[in-house]
């Protein structure tokens, strides 16, 4: 397994936020994870990131134990809901910026985020700052600027939940498309049941810090507590 | 017709007529009395009050000292206020640091000024520890920091009044732009700590932050009270010349003043409209 959680816990202020979390990524697959607001999912994806520490547990990356790692040291991408695109950068230099810690050649620089925003579909975009860019525009040149650098895990903590449906799904395509192109492995969480389904290919549940991962999208389906069934039975009243 | 129009424009113009009417009125009779067209020496139209100050060095020297007082003041107070929101943004949100950052900012000026005389004159309570721990051999012999040549002790109270307000200032841009998150994203893409300080915490404070920077720099060029208590006789911040030529007996310098003062808005008017001219354009697509 490439990401790989073990006994993972949290607490802040006396209350467990994370309960002892056990689960494994494999290389180049994306698992969804449903969450509701406080459900620790923000700290489990800050601790993997190294942004937050861990009280117990270990965080290991291609059977390396990086628990201790700085979030620099860790190649592990954290992209928030909100694009968080550095207001004084264009789109260009936004994509470009972690190339450019990596003291990558200029020219090697505009090269490869020429074909980002290729691949984005940003063409005509590049010299814009970010306040003249849509929200989904926003969203994609924050993909493509964790992308550039292949991360080894990218961490996505609800990235579309601010867009609206039409955005979302064009977005959700998108992620999918990119995702194949460059093998990502990802955790992406959610709270929407559909988007879970549409962008996982393994699939888990945290609740008020507890963890569950599912063995295959049936029994994902089947568990009342992912709401799947509730979901299935409100539209099957509508057909009948 | 009347209401609408009072209610689009009635708040506007209520502003207009009570801040920059005024203003206009004043540079306005400022500017014909240093032409001679109005006031008690008036012998119609003359450019001699212009020629004869512009022509004078110490003039220049005024203007140049006012800028470089605060441009000092704004860089030093500036850094300062960054380097101490930056080492630990979350420290000023605390009550007590919070409350002694608040404290310098009720003191008036003409106080922090005489605070700054007893601190650092040659009779002042530095000079003489200096001297109880055998420093300097006489009192005469502390460094001249008030009523300097280079302003160190306007500079120095200055200094302690813009600092706590940049710090606060800084932290609220710090929570309000979330710089904290920016900085964790650029440390998971790889930037060192150095790093997202130069390229990402520090652009993304100072930015929002010029217009205010920028402003208290013209208050600064501005002020009174300190230069006037603090300031050397040799060369003066601009506000001290003016009102001294306004009071001296000698009533041919009252026009002098009125050309100080409007050249002075002049130049203040030029450097916003600069500011203006270099501040980003917002576009939407």
């Amino acid at each position: 397994m490439y990401l790989r959680i073990k006994q993972l816990e949290k607490t802040f202020g006396g209350q467990r936020v994370l309960h002892p979390t056990n689960f494994a990524v494999t290389q180049g697959q994306v698992l969804s994870v449903l969450g509701r607001s406080g459900s620790g999912k923000t700290t489990l994806l800050k601790i993997i990131a190294g942004l937050e520490e861990p009280d117990r547990g270990e965080v290991f990356l291609d059977n390396s134990p990086i628990t201790t790692w700085s979030p620099q040291k860790r190649g592990i991408v954290y992209l928030y809901q909100e694009p968080l695109l550095f207001p004084h950068l264009t789109v260009r230099e936004n994509i470009g910026f972690g190339l450019s810690l990596r003291r990558v050649s200029t020219p090697d620089i505009s090269r490869r985020v020429d074909e980002m925003i290729q691949h984005l579909e940003l063409e005509g975009q590049a010299e814009k700052m970010p306040d003249q860019l849509s929200g989904g525009q926003r969203q994609r040149v924050a993909f493509g600027r964790a992308l550039i650098i292949n991360p080894k895990v990218l961490l996505l903590d609800e990235p579309f939940a601010a867009l609206d449906s039409q955005t979302r799904g064009q977005m959700q395509q998108l992620f999918k498309k990119m995702a194949a192109r460059h093998g990502i492995t990802a955790l992406f969480v959610t709270h929407d049941l559909k988007e879970a389904l549409i962008m996982g290919d393994q699939l888990a549940v945290i609740r008020k810090g507890h963890w569950r991962l599912y063995e295959d999208r049936e029994s994902f389906m089947r568990d009342p507590e992912t709401g799947v069934q509730d979901e299935l039975a409100f539209w099957e009243q509508w057909r009948s | 017709m009347v209401s609408r129009l009072l209610k689009n424009w009635g708040g506007p113009a209520f502003f207009l007529l009570i801040s920059l009417v005024p203003l206009l009125l004043g540079v306005g009779y400022a500017l014909l009395y240093s032409l001679g067209l109005v006031g008690v020496l008036s012998e119609g139209f003359t450019l001699s009050h212009w020629e004869s100050l512009l022509r004078k060095s110490s003039f220049w020297q005024t203007m140049g000292f006012s800028f470089y007082v605060a441009l000092v003041t704004i860089m030093l107070a500036g850094v300062l206020a960054a380097s101490l929101v930056l080492r630990d943004p979350k420290r000023f949100r605390q009550p007590t640091p919070s409350f002694l950052m608040y404290m310098p900012l009720a003191i008036p000026a003409i106080v922090m000024a005489f605070f700054i005389f007893q601190l650092l004159s040659k009779g002042g309570w530095l000079s003489r520890l200096s001297y109880k721990l055998g420093l300097i051999n006489d009192l005469l012999a502390f460094p001249d920091w008030i009523n300097d040549n280079y302003g160190i002790g306007i500079i120095v109270s200055h200094l302690l009044m813009a600092t706590p307000f940049f710090v606060l200032f800084f932290t609220n841009i710090y929570d309000n732009e979330q710089i904290a998150s920016y900085r964790q994203l650029a440390y998971t893409m790889g930037a060192s700590r150095r790093q997202a300080r130069w390229r990402i915490e520090l652009p993304m404070l100072l930015r929002p932050a010029a217009p205010t920077l920028f402003l208290y720099f013209l208050f600064v060029m501005g002020s009174y009270e300190v230069p006037l208590l603090l300031g050397s006789q040799s060369v003066q911040m601009v506000s001290v010349l003016t009102i001294q030529k306004m009071q001296r007996f000698n009533l041919e310098n009252i026009p002098q003043a009125y050309v100080t003062s409007v050249v002075y808005t002049m130049l203040v008017v030029l450097l916003i409209a600069l500011m203006a001219w270099l501040s980003p354009k917002k576009q939407t697509s």
